[in-house]
């Protein structure tokens, strides 16, 4: 075979049916609320911590429901819970986010 | 006086004296094992304070008035508190009275401690003196004291509101065990007593008594069965004690030493905080207090509950009962024996272990320092959730331009959390590190005042900060001060406000009359039936981590209602928290009071 | 009894369609509407979307066939007795009613935003609602808009979709209101910038799509889906609107000089009230529940109680319009006995 010096990239899309869910589906269990998010951006907007480092519980969500890593952005979240109250669907962030570092000790 | 036995034993004493053997061998392996989890300091620490004699009268004092009158509980509810001395007290002078029996009649046998305990037994009448009436005649007023206290406490379990108490707690197999058998120890004693009157002698209570059996019963043979039941009594007694929750009569009486010694909770499960769980009576006053417990699910997770399965090492549901809590510090407050609830429960948080942690100590603060040299000498810190209630900051603002004073809003922009929320979830070390970056930040202005007007931010600057040279007050510490300097003039409104006690600014911070003096300048003021220490809980509480918004709304509901009984036309607060959880479900405005300071302000 | 009066509570668009149907089929309505003017919300409003139909029209319309019609104007429902077959009532006024069918057509109250702490309603000076904006509109004056403003932002679901606010339904109309509104600015003040801060845009009607293309093609509005979550003032007066572009996924700030908050619709609170007397329920969004959501909408579970409008949910003018129709009707037939 004659190599070209190129090949075919791997796709980056998320098999949303391969993808690997265990630490949502966790988290699901620890905080039921976490499903009720419609990533309005009201927490990210309102985040004490997202100026010094982009923390989003939006992106947090959606980030472990397409199985990616959300480990840098847990650790600037100050739990000052302006999140949980601004959040129009009453999610518990504060509990997701704390239930989330815990489980992360198990991996 | 003369023994009736020269060898002064009788098999019945037997369950009681197994009894007594087993409880003293656990208390006393209980207190060196409580030694022995303090840290060496500590432990040097209470030591000393045991030999210096300050200390020792004072431990005494206590122990006297807690532990067996029960001052504090007469305070709270006087027909509980005479219940409680009446049994305590009553026991006491039992076995105060019964050793000096021993002592004046036969005080060879005052080292077999079964003997003042059964002394009427042991013994026969001779010729009366007074003294000997006297003895007889305390003997019986105590014992009669003793059974109405027992009454009382048999009321009590049918029909708690008579002692205005709308629940209590439900007894576990064991308090049940030592309670019925502490019911019987008494009856029972006076029975014995009064079989064996008409050979020991007795006063006004056992003789007639003795009287009466003896018109029916023409022999002594009830005697003996009546203090074997009377022993036995005591010996069950004394055999559950250390699985029950009698187990707070020796702890209590352990507690209050180490407390007067200064020592604090260092571990959440060994030593002091140990030491803290025996205490508690399971008595229940903290149940109607817990601003949670207006759901009836939620009774099980008071703190007398945490004590429960602290002490039953009960993993699941201690975090359960840990992470629910509003850490509104009331249970801490109406309770008898100083049990920490709150910060039990934020030991409990802190014991827990999390693969991930956050890291403050790189934040760059050059994003948010001030311009070299800034001249402002007094600095505003407003914290995250007042951006949440804008009507607070720039009520403060204003208050502020009014009076003339020359300030900087120093977290207009972007700031860093107070680190209180991380605090009371657990995370010292993390809330450790954004204190630090806030001194620095703070300190870098050069001011020498700092003004706050969030309650949660000012309990933890005033308790945790180290801000050498910089003054921190509550906003409306700082109002008062410029109105009395004359730079604020008031002007007085007819609206009628109640002021609800924030629980970080109230109990968190002893903080109750300078507001309502404030007020009392601004408006007219109303007091709701529950107020300062006893205030209830907004519900809107970071304490708690686990409540979720639906189970926060009716504790809401309660603490308003506590509020809209006063008949004041609307509510005032001074927290951004309680704030925004009122607004939502009031029927009547909600005004913090930097709000209504700036209203009333010229 | 007198079996030809038929009691209509509100003098809305609802109330007043349905009078002067009921009118038309030969009955004696009787509207009792408790402020000092009928029209409800609509008296209020300057033009109507989606074809910029002033509201003032619609109503002279609504208005023109009500001859023969009794109106109580600043007038409630003291009390109300079931008959046997109709209801006694008593008004405030101390009028007395007796008829066999009452429509209920109480309409919705509008969200008090001053509720939203943080959008500053009541503590800033540039921040109005959908309701302020439409009575300037209409010629009144209103010192919170400033005379150019540069930049204006939009925040829908003010109090809709939003637990917090005591209120997790969608209201249907501020979407589109925002985009009105939007285009009525831009037209008065060409040279500013306007914002419109969304959760989702729900333009499901006739016509809507259009509307949002127009907004965005010929007046250039800027859509940000990202909730707004704080709003603080600078020191010049104007404000700094912080939100998330959850489609960037990045922090936005924007520095407007007037803030307009899209007030969600709620039920009246009176309208619990009235259902107490009638013994009728309302449902969990907080609005009057019908027999069904899909059928019978106009129905109430009681006998001769009879809805339309907003009273049993948000709803647009043309929605409010068909169903005032349709309870006309329903009441035709049941007083007809032709069920």
């Amino acid at each position: 075979m004659i190599d070209f010096g190129f090949g075919l990239a791997r796709s980056s899309a998320v098999e949303l049916d391969k993808v690997d869910l265990s630490l949502y589906k966790e988290l699901e269990r620890l905080e039921p609320g976490i499903r009720k998010c419609i990533a309005c951006g009201s927490c990210s907007a309102t985040c004490t911590a997202g100026p010094w480092s982009g923390m989003s519980v939006r992106k947090l969500i959606l980030n472990l429901q397409r199985g990616k890593d959300v480990s840098g952005m847990l650790s600037a979240c100050m739990l000052c819970g302006k999140c949980s109250i601004v959040c129009p669907r009453g999610i518990n962030t504060r509990q997701l986010i704390l239930s989330l570092c815990r489980i992360y000790d198990n991996k | 006086m003369r023994e009736r036995f020269v060898t002064g034993f009788d098999p019945f004493v037997l369950p009681f004296l197994a009894g007594m053997i087993f409880v003293l061998c656990y208390c006393a392996f209980g207190i060196v094992r409580i030694l022995a989890q303090l840290p060496r300091e500590d432990r040097r620490r209470f030591l000393l304070s045991l030999i210096t004699p300050a200390t020792a009268l004072k431990n005494i004092r206590d122990i006297f008035a807690d532990c067996l009158l029960h001052v504090k509980l007469w305070r709270r509810n006087p027909l509980l508190g005479f219940m409680h001395s009446s049994i305590a007290f009553g026991w006491f002078m039992l076995i105060v009275l019964g050793h000096i029996e021993v002592m004046v009649y036969c005080p060879d046998r005052i080292r077999l401690f079964y003997y003042p305990i059964f002394f009427n037994y042991f013994v026969a009448a001779g010729e009366s003196t007074i003294g000997g009436a006297v003895l007889f005649f305390l003997m019986d007023f105590f014992l009669l004291l003793i059974l109405v206290g027992i009454g009382l406490a048999i009321v009590k379990r049918i029909r708690s509101r008579i002692f205005g108490l709308r629940r209590t707690t439900r007894p576990s197999l064991t308090d049940r065990i030592g309670l019925y058998s502490l019911w019987a120890i008494f009856p029972l004693r006076l029975l014995a007593e009064s079989f064996t009157a008409h050979i020991s002698g007795g006063s006004f209570l056992t003789i007639p008594a003795n009287w009466i059996f003896r018109q029916f019963l023409g022999n002594d043979l009830n005697m003996l069965p009546t203090w074997w039941a009377y022993s036995i009594a005591l010996g069950v007694f004394l055999f559950v004690l250390p699985f029950s929750r009698y187990m707070h009569i020796p702890a209590e009486m352990m507690l209050i030493p180490m407390r007067n010694a200064g020592l604090r909770i260092r571990h959440p499960r060994k030593g002091f905080a140990r030491l803290e769980v025996l205490s508690c009576p399971e008595c229940g006053v903290c149940i109607d207090a817990c601003p949670m417990s207006v759901k009836k699910a939620n009774i099980k997770d008071c703190t007398v509950y945490l004590n429960r399965q602290l002490r039953r090492g009960n993993e699941r549901r201690i975090e359960e009962i840990s992470d629910k809590c509003l850490l509104c510090g009331k249970c801490e407050a109406v309770c008898q024996v100083g049990v920490e609830g709150p910060l039990l429960r934020m030991e409990q948080r802190a014991s827990r272990r999390y693969g991930l942690s956050p890291d403050f100590s790189g934040i760059d603060l050059s994003k948010l320092q001030a311009p070299a040299a800034s001249s402002q000498k007094v600095l505003y810190f407003s914290g995250c959730m007042t951006r949440l209630t804008p009507a607070i900051s720039k009520s403060v603002c204003s208050v502020l331009s009014k009076a003339g004073v020359d300030y900087r809003w120093i977290d207009q922009d972007e700031g860093l959390c107070c680190g209180r929320p991380l605090q009371t979830a657990g995370r010292y070390e993390q809330a450790r590190q954004l204190m630090r970056k806030n001194e620095e930040l703070i300190l870098s202005y050069g001011a020498d005042t700092l003004i706050l007007s969030c309650p949660i931010c000012y309990k933890v600057f005033k308790d945790e900060y180290k801000l050498p040279g910089v003054r921190v007050v509550n906003y409306m510490e700082y109002f008062a001060e410029l109105i009395a300097a004359g730079r604020l003039q008031i002007e007085k409104s007819d609206i009628c406000y109640v002021y609800h006690d924030p629980c970080e600014l109230g109990r968190g911070c002893g903080v109750y009359e300078g507001p309502r003096k404030l007020l009392g300048k601004a408006a007219g003021i109303a007091e709701a039936p529950a107020n300062r220490a006893e205030s209830i809980c907004c519900g809107g509480s970071l304490g708690s981590l686990s409540l979720d918004f639906a189970q926060r709304e009716e504790i809401t509901l309660k603490s308003l209602q506590n509020l809209y009984d006063s008949r004041a036309d609307a509510i005032a607060t001074a927290c951004p928290l309680c704030l925004n959880t009122f607004a939502r479900y009031s029927d009547r405005p909600v005004r913090d009071m930097a709000e209504i300071l700036d209203a009333a302000a010229r | 009894m007198d079996n030809k009066k038929i009691l209509i509570i509100g003098g809305g668009p609802a109330g007043l369609e349905a009078a002067r149907q009921l009118l038309r089929l030969g009955w004696e309505p009787v509207i009792v509407e408790k402020t000092e003017q009928i029209g409800g919300h609509l008296s209020r409003w300057y033009k109507l979307f989606p074809d910029m139909m002033p509201a003032s029209e619609l109503l002279e319309q609504l208005t023109a066939g009500l001859e023969g019609a009794k109106v109580y104007l600043k007038t409630r429902v003291a009390y109300m007795n079931r008959l046997k077959d109709g209801y006694s009532i008593m008004l405030s006024n101390g009028t007395g009613i007796q008829c066999r069918a009452v429509l209920i057509a109480s309409g919705f109250s509008l969200f008090d935003a001053s509720k939203k702490e943080e959008y500053g309603y009541g503590v800033y000076d540039r921040v109005i609602t959908n309701a302020d904006l439409e009575a300037w509109f209409a010629g009144a004056s209103d010192s919170r808009i400033p005379e150019h403003p540069r930049r204006i932002a939009f925040v829908h679901c003010v109090g809709s979709r939003d637990l917090k606010a005591g209120n997790s339904q969608c209201s249907k109309v501020c979407c589109m209101t925002a985009i009105k509104q939007a285009i009525e600015m831009k037209e008065r003040f060409p040279d500013s910038g306007i914002w419109c801060f969304y959760m989702d845009l729900r333009l499901f009607g006739k016509k809507y799509e259009d509307f949002y293309i127009n907004a965005q093609k010929d007046y250039g509005v800027h859509f940000v889906r990202g909730r707004v979550s704080e709003v603080s003032e600078a020191i010049d007066g104007s404000l700094v609107v912080k939100a998330e572009d959850t489609l960037a996924g990045t922090p936005v700030k924007l520095n407007a000089d007037l803030l307009v908050l899209m007030a969600g619709m709620l039920c009246n609170a009176d309208t619990a009230t009235l259902a107490r007397m009638v013994r009728s329920e309302v449902d969990s969004d907080g609005f009057l529940r019908s027999r069904d959501n899909i059928y019978r909408i106009n129905e109430s579970r009681r006998p001769g109680v009879f809805y339309a409008g907003a009273c049993t949910g948000t709803k647009t003018i043309p929605e409010t319009m068909a169903e005032a129709r349709a309870a006309a009707l329903d009441i035709h037939n049941y007083l007809c006995g032709n069920d």
